[in-house]
């Protein structure tokens, strides 16, 4: 995907070209960085990327485990992890998105090891459009197809200018493609939002709907294309006027290719998973008389990264519960805020997401309540409510793997420097390690309980992936 | 909503490109997270209606509120207020996720009202204010066997 990364090293500075940005989904791969020992200098990044880029010369960043807001070894802290995981009824395992799928595969191991609950960020974020997918379907194509070929895009409950801000430059509005040599000038621009957000400003029509209205909007265009006329109550409902869902509808009908980039707008407003199902059905019927694709602005640079690998290894893209051995999978029953507000969810592990700040306070406080360990990069709400904390691994930069961009084409990222520390490699090497602490306490236990056992003495060095496969084939057999 | 406090209004939460970029930099227990996550945009309409406040108090159907700095925009429409996502934002969201697994971070009813004096509380005095009282099991002693 991106071209070779070129490093040319001086004395103390090193400058790479062609880096792949680890925070939105647009996952943007031309990134320049200038590092040396006190400064860090980037060049293409937008405000959010370059200000993730500083991190690596950051003075808040954790770089010694923590177990209760204190300082501990490292071994330590896997151990007291470790500890904590096994002896948990119900653990739930939560798999952040700003980071590697590798790292990702490897916590969905644990969990399954467990029978935990495990989740990722899509949960609080796209999953809505993950089950209408599941629904309906997405007829989607990659960001060179938008960029090359779009002529009219509609934002959807999405204000990119904020969410992803090289959106509108390097993927829409305004980018210069193979058939859209026009660049805006070739394009149609539809906003529909209730604020009149900053992507509003750039459109040729604002939907400033009432909130909530969604649905009844999409039915509204839906039900001109199909020749028929919105219900009289269609302005008082959603508070757009007749000739504004008219235009729109001709929009739609005039566009050669044209792309639905739906937004959280949709996905987290009432109505949810049917809002976005019916986007996707508008999406359908717009392939009637022109090319028709629905695209999801996910937030960061791997979310979909992990309804991936969850699918491709489990069968479903998100909240899935291993208590019985088996994947069951029910957004409501095993998704992250429905479990942890009913109060069942006796221990938590998240890696590289900001729970503690971007769950709802009842699920927090259940946060707080239970025995916590986190993979954190800087103090903030979620190491604040941690019981250990390990030192993250900033992704991208400091260790490689792969990400799923927004439009679920896996990209490989490359390494420019070390992470600041020595007792793990990157994420994945972080959760191996405890993966395989938790393999040990395993055994052990079993060895106490005076069942039959074939533990091995134990060791320091990583289980090569046979031998973890042969352990966790006979300890999932144990529990069945 | 017939009890509580404060008139009824619409609350949508949402990313900005400035709070991202305090998140993204770790800069979370800094005042920058105050100043890009803890404000309120309020309709100009609705504003001189609250009668023109610096602070105002936004409390949910369970009785949960959070102080915030009001800002007077015409972004807004009006009956409609706009919180930058963060845990500011998150003491209000409530926890009905439709069997979907997202909170209702959008189109939410809540109660808004003026604040004479605030203040506005920082991320970590927040963190410590609604968060500290752990009433946690005590599992090292209900540990079950000794590794």
């Amino acid at each position: 995907m991106s071209s070779e990364a070129q490093e040319s090293e001086t004395s103390d500075k090193i400058t790479c070209t062609d880096v792949t940005c680890p925070i939105c989904g647009i996952a943007c791969d031309d990134i320049e960085v200038e590092l040396d020992d006190v400064s860090v200098v980037t060049r293409n990044a937008c405000i959010m990327g370059d200000a993730k880029f500083q991190e690596l010369r950051s003075s808040h960043r954790i770089t010694t485990p923590l177990i209760d807001g204190k300082e501990a070894p490292w071994s330590e802290a896997i151990d007291k992890a470790a500890e904590i995981l096994v002896n948990a009824k119900r653990p739930f395992f939560f798999v952040g998105s700003e980071t590697t799928t590798e790292a990702m595969g490897v916590a969905i191991e644990i969990a399954e090891m467990l029978g935990g609950l495990v989740d990722g960020n899509a949960t609080i974020c796209h999953g809505p459009t993950v089950m209408a997918i599941q629904d309906v379907g997405q007829s989607g194509c990659t960001l060179g197809e938008t960029r090359n070929r779009a002529d009219l895009d509609i934002y959807w409950g999405a204000n990119p200018e904020d969410s992803h801000p090289r959106h509108l430059s390097r993927h829409s509005i305004f980018q210069r493609g193979f058939f859209t040599e026009q660049g805006r000038f070739g394009r149609k621009i539809v906003v529909v939002d209730p604020r009149r957000s900053t992507t509003a400003e750039h459109a040729d029509l604002h939907l400033q709907l009432k909130p909530g209205t969604d649905f009844e909007v999409l039915s509204a265009i839906m039900t001109i294309l199909n020749g028929f006329e919105p219900h009289e109550s269609f302005t008082e409902v959603t508070g757009i006027s007749r000739e504004d869902i008219h235009k729109a509808a001709e929009m739609v009908k005039d566009a050669r290719f044209g792309v639905i980039w739906v937004g959280l707008g949709i996905a987290s407003t009432r109505g949810k998973h049917y809002n976005a199902s019916m986007a996707m059905r508008l999406t359908q019927l717009g392939n009637k008389t022109g090319k028709f694709v629905i695209l999801a602005n996910r937030g960061h640079c791997n979310v979909t990264g992990f309804n991936h690998i969850l699918a491709w290894s489990h069968g479903f893209p998100y909240a899935v519960d291993f208590s019985t051995g088996e994947p069951r999978y029910q957004p409501g029953e095993y998704s992250c805020v429905d479990a942890l507000r009913r109060g069942e969810v006796d221990a938590l592990f998240c890696m590289c997401a900001d729970l503690g700040a971007h769950l709802p306070k009842i699920a927090v406080e259940r946060m707080c309540q239970i025995p916590v360990v986190s993979i954190e990069t800087a103090e903030g709400p979620q190491a604040f409510i941690s019981d250990v904390v390990l030192p993250g691994v900033l992704d991208a930069m400091e260790c490689e793997g792969t990400f799923y961009r927004m439009d679920n084409v896996p990209i490989y990222v490359r390494s420019f420097c070390d992470p600041p520390f020595d007792f793990t490699k990157s994420n994945e090497d972080t959760c191996t390690q405890l993966r395989d602490a938790i393999i040990q306490k395993l055994e052990a236990r079993e060895k106490a309980e005076g069942k039959e056992t074939q533990a091995k003495p134990q060791t320091t060095t990583p289980l090569s992936d046979e031998e973890f496969g042969q352990r966790l084939d006979k300890l999932v057999t144990r529990t069945v | 909503m017939q009890e509580g406090r404060g008139v009824d209004i619409i609350l949508n939460t949402g990313g900005t490109a400035f709070q991202g970029a305090v998140i993204k930099g770790g800069r979370k227990f800094t005042d920058d997270y105050t100043k890009e996550a803890a404000y309120c945009d309020i309709n100009p309409e609705d504003f001189e209606e609250l009668g023109k406040p610096w602070f105002v108090r936004v409390t949910n159907e369970y009785g949960d509120s959070v102080i915030l700095r009001a800002k007077k925009t015409d972004r807004q429409q009006r009956g409609e207020i706009f919180i930058p996502r963060g845990p500011w934002a998150n003491i209000v969201v409530t926890p009905v996720t439709e069997s979907t697994g997202s909170p209702r971070y959008k189109n939410l009813v809540v109660q808004i009202e003026k604040e004479a004096h605030g203040p506005v509380l920082g991320p970590k005095e927040l963190m410590e204010k609604y968060y500290t009282k752990r009433e946690r099991p005590n599992w090292e002693a209900n540990r079950k066997w000794t590794a």
